[in-house]
């Protein structure tokens, strides 16, 4: 039994207000750094502008940083929002919170979303958003009681260091015999020793009487929390109803989620099962069409994918109820009971793995070339107990295993053999994450410092590196191959805060069905669809049940890509809830306000032109001969009928350097259609039109566009 | 005979998942079939097997990500 200390060092106590229409007007400030807690009003013009979610945590942010803060600086803000349909019960998938700060990895803005219960009890406590600033040496938990209506900041002792364990342990402190009240997030020993490092959000699990955790994990958001000298964050509420978030029209509401709720009880098992299997789905898929990233991204395919694909995790997920917010009847946050792990400070004990995900899957297993179902569970586990992002563990494990197998670096750099395939080295290099020591600490630092210090240190070949390792903006991908298809390549080059296909997943559409032939119509896709999944962010959704299920006679509709029967049920759902009268095309408009204004905080934090755009060639063609000879007839061909190069003659090293040429090109003119198609200059900034257009024209925006000279 | 969404068609010693694509005259492009539990992709529609009294699944698009 953990002895816990517990010491108040400062409390607000506060009128809850009453929610309206989905939103509690008001923001939770608190500053750690002096203890400060207070409340912030939201103006009408504020919901109008920003909406919620992301939308709220890009204006906190925005006023809380300045051009020359840092990720560690005090001022820099960990913003957490909800949104105004968060929380609903009813409708599946209505759970998700957004985190945003400076990042540690890309210096810039980063977002990522999560689930579990924290953002809809933080705004049924009475705040739509929560922005901390500050920095404390004293381990500090901010505790939201949104039943007694106050706020504690607290020295708390005596914590153990994991996630999980902090996890159940402030359940239960906090809890008061009601663990279900209760939400906890925290991240964990490796947060504070990579740049690397994730938050983890609690949900607790009544059947399995346990706190059960999901990630918001790109961009080293739990280092920022590490730094600030955070242990948790808990919010505690009580029983949540339909009512709480006051919708306008409660018998709509009722009406489109029973709708929804219904079509996925019917079609995800005709589907893609994802309550029985989850994302694991796709592993056998990706590696068909060769998009598994395997071995740091050379190939897309390997014979072994199938000891990893769903039918092993099939048996191996404890069967039962997974939604991650209560009602989610897509359930897809699947878990492993009574896993053994063989190494670490967990070694012979039995502990309970939320996950694997496709994502980790891919990022711990196929790309570091280990088709070992258990290995991966164990990766999964220490990455969520040590707080570190499984996507950046695993493509910055397969860069480093890339260098060793190239000669780049040796077994004096690293201490062990770092050959890929090796699951001893693999799960070695992240306990020493999480031990801050080692060759671990290094690759915590991510794809992008590992490639300096590579050269710096070892003389490593720098432009070769730079050619195969995989992130973009200081971010590293997550595990889908782009390399075949353009428009994938511009999801990844062009999103926002990096390589996360968050904003444009469109390999299939593009690569497998062409439904996206010429440049406009991939600009079009890269406008729509990013545009599209950035409201899920401001609504407090999960996008899962958008397209990851889809009606019946989807594929009879116009544009089936878009599932446009769902577009109109979350329209239905958000005049429900707020009230307002908005037909389909008005929830993209929304979201291009808070788009083109993430991307306008790039620029005033020195980032967001085109020349952060660009993306490594690895990640839009063969890199090497061996990577060329493995599809040369795919090559072959594209060089003869798409650039009507003669191949015959030339060797493969030619060859590599012809096609780098051509498709170089391509993703630079697919950056000019994209620019032009969101409204952008050709440097990638919103041009002052965009922003008169959209009502962002406030003058501090006008000026960072002045001091890049869009006047 | 093979069940699909309620539409039945002949069944034929030796029949494919290309065969069945092909014969019920489905212009879909569609990326994934599922026959009983195994899922099948486009790229081996040619040589998979529908065996008889399959329940097949035609899956519209694949969501991914
Ligand atoms: S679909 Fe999955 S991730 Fe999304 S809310 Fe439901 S359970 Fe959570």
């Amino acid at each position: 039994m953990t002895d816990l200390k517990v010491r108040e060092i400062k409390r607000l106590a506060y009128e809850r207000p009453p929610i309206r229409r989905g939103y509690a007007n008001q923001t939770l400030y608190v500053n750690i750094s002096d203890s400060t807690i207070s409340c912030k009003p939201v103006s009408e013009k504020m919901k109008e502008t920003f909406v919620g979610g992301k939308g709220f945590d890009l204006w906190l942010l925005w006023n809380a940083v300045n051009s020359r803060t840092r990720w560690d600086s005090p001022e820099n803000a960990l913003c957490i929002a909800c949104g105004p349909l968060g929380g609903t019960p009813i409708y599946p998938g209505s759970g998700k919170s957004i985190v945003t700060a400076i990042s540690p990895t890309t210096g810039s803005v980063m977002d990522s979303n999560v689930g579990g219960f924290f953002g809809p009890y933080l705004k049924f406590s009475g705040f739509d958003a929560l922005e901390i600033q500050g920095k404390t040496d004293v381990p500090t938990v901010i505790f939201i009681d949104g039943i007694n209506k106050q706020v504690q900041v607290l020295e708390v002792t005596g914590l153990p260091e994991g996630a999980h364990e902090i996890s159940e342990v402030l359940t239960n402190h906090f809890g008061q015999g009601k663990p279900r009240n209760i939400s906890v997030v925290s991240s964990g020993p490796g947060a504070k020793h990579t740049l690397i490092g994730l938050l983890n959000f609690s949900w607790y699990d009544p059947k399995r009487s346990r706190a059960r955790l999901k990630q918001a994990g790109r961009g080293g958001l739990g280092t920022v929390f590490a730094d600030k000298g955070l242990k948790a964050i808990v919010a505690r509420w009580d029983t949540v109803t339909l009512a709480m978030n006051d919708p306008a029209d409660e018998a709509a509401l009722k009406e489109v989620a029973r709708l929804h709720s219904r079509e996925i009880m019917e079609q995800d098992p005709k589907q893609n099962q994802m309550s029985m299997v989850g994302t694991a789905h796709l592993v056998p898929i990706m590696n068909d069409y060769d998009l598994l990233p395997t071995h740091n991204f050379r190939y897309g395919r390997h014979p072994d994918a199938s000891k990893v694909g769903m039918d092993v995790y099939r048996p191996l997920f404890d069967k039962g109820y997974d939604g991650c917010w209560m009602g989610c009847s897509l359930a897809c946050s699947h878990g492993v009971k009574d896993f053994v792990p063989t190494t670490g400070p967990h070694a012979g004990q039995k502990v309970y793995v939320d996950g694997p995900e496709y994502e980790t899957i891919a990022g711990c297993g196929s790309n570091h070339g280990i088709f070992d179902p258990l290995h991966i569970i164990e990766m999964n586990f220490y990455c969520d107990n040590y707080g570190l992002d499984s996507i950046s563990v695993g493509t910055s494990i397969a860069f480093a295993m890339e260098c060793f197998e190239t000669g780049l670096i040796n077994k004096t750099h690293t201490g062990m053999d770092l050959s890929f395939g090796n699951k001893a080295s693999a799960l070695e290099i992240v306990h020493q994450m999480a031990r801050g020591e080692g060759f671990g600490k290094m690759v915590g630092q991510g794809v992008r410092r590992m490639k300096q210090i590579f050269s710096r240190e070892y003389g490593a070949d720098r432009a070769f590196m730079e050619d195969i390792g995989m992130e973009a903006k200081g971010l590293e991908f997550s595990e889908y191959m782009p390399k075949e298809s353009l428009a994938q390549q511009g999801g990844y080059g062009l999103a926002l805060k990096g390589p996360q296909h968050d904003e444009a997943w469109l390999i299939f559409l593009d690569m497998v069905h062409n439904f996206m032939p010429t440049f406009e119509q991939k600009a079009e896709a890269l406008h729509w669809f990013p545009l599209w999944r950035t409201w899920f962010g401001l609504c407090g959704l999960c996008k899962l049940p958008w397209n990851d299920v889809v009606p019946a006679d989807n594929k009879q509709t116009k544009e089936p890509a878009k599932v446009i029967q769902h577009v109109e049920w979350y329209t239905q759902y958000f005049n429900a809830v707020t009230g307002k009268s908005l037909v389909p095309a008005d929830l993209i408009t929304m979201s291009e306000k808070v788009y083109n204004f993430q991307r306008i905080l790039c620029l005033k934090m020195g980032y967001g032109r085109r020349e952060h755009d660009a993306i490594p060639y690895r990640s839009m063609g063969p890199v090497t001969v061996d990577e060329y000879e493995s599809r040369a007839e795919r090559y072959d061909k594209q060089l003869k009928e798409i650039y009507a190069v003669d191949t015959d003659g030339k060797d493969t090293a030619e060859k590599v350097k012809t096609l780098r040429k051509f498709r170089e090109e391509r993703y630079e003119q697919l950056k000019d259609a994209v620019y032009e198609r969101r409204g952008w200059t050709h440097d990638g900034i919103p041009t002052l039109d965009t922003v008169r257009r959209l009502g962002i024209d406030f003058p501090e925006v006008l000026d960072v566009l002045q001091a890049h000279g869009v006047a | 005979m093979v069940l699909d969404e309620g539409r039945e068609f002949c069944w034929r010693e030796g029949m494919t998942v290309a065969d069945l694509l092909k014969e019920l005259d489905d212009p879909y492009p569609y990326a994934v079939v599922r026959v009983n539990d195994a899922v099948i992709s486009g790229p081996d529609f040619e040589k998979a097997a529908v065996p008889r009294g399959s329940e097949v699944h035609l899956i519209p698009l694949i969501a991914g990500g």
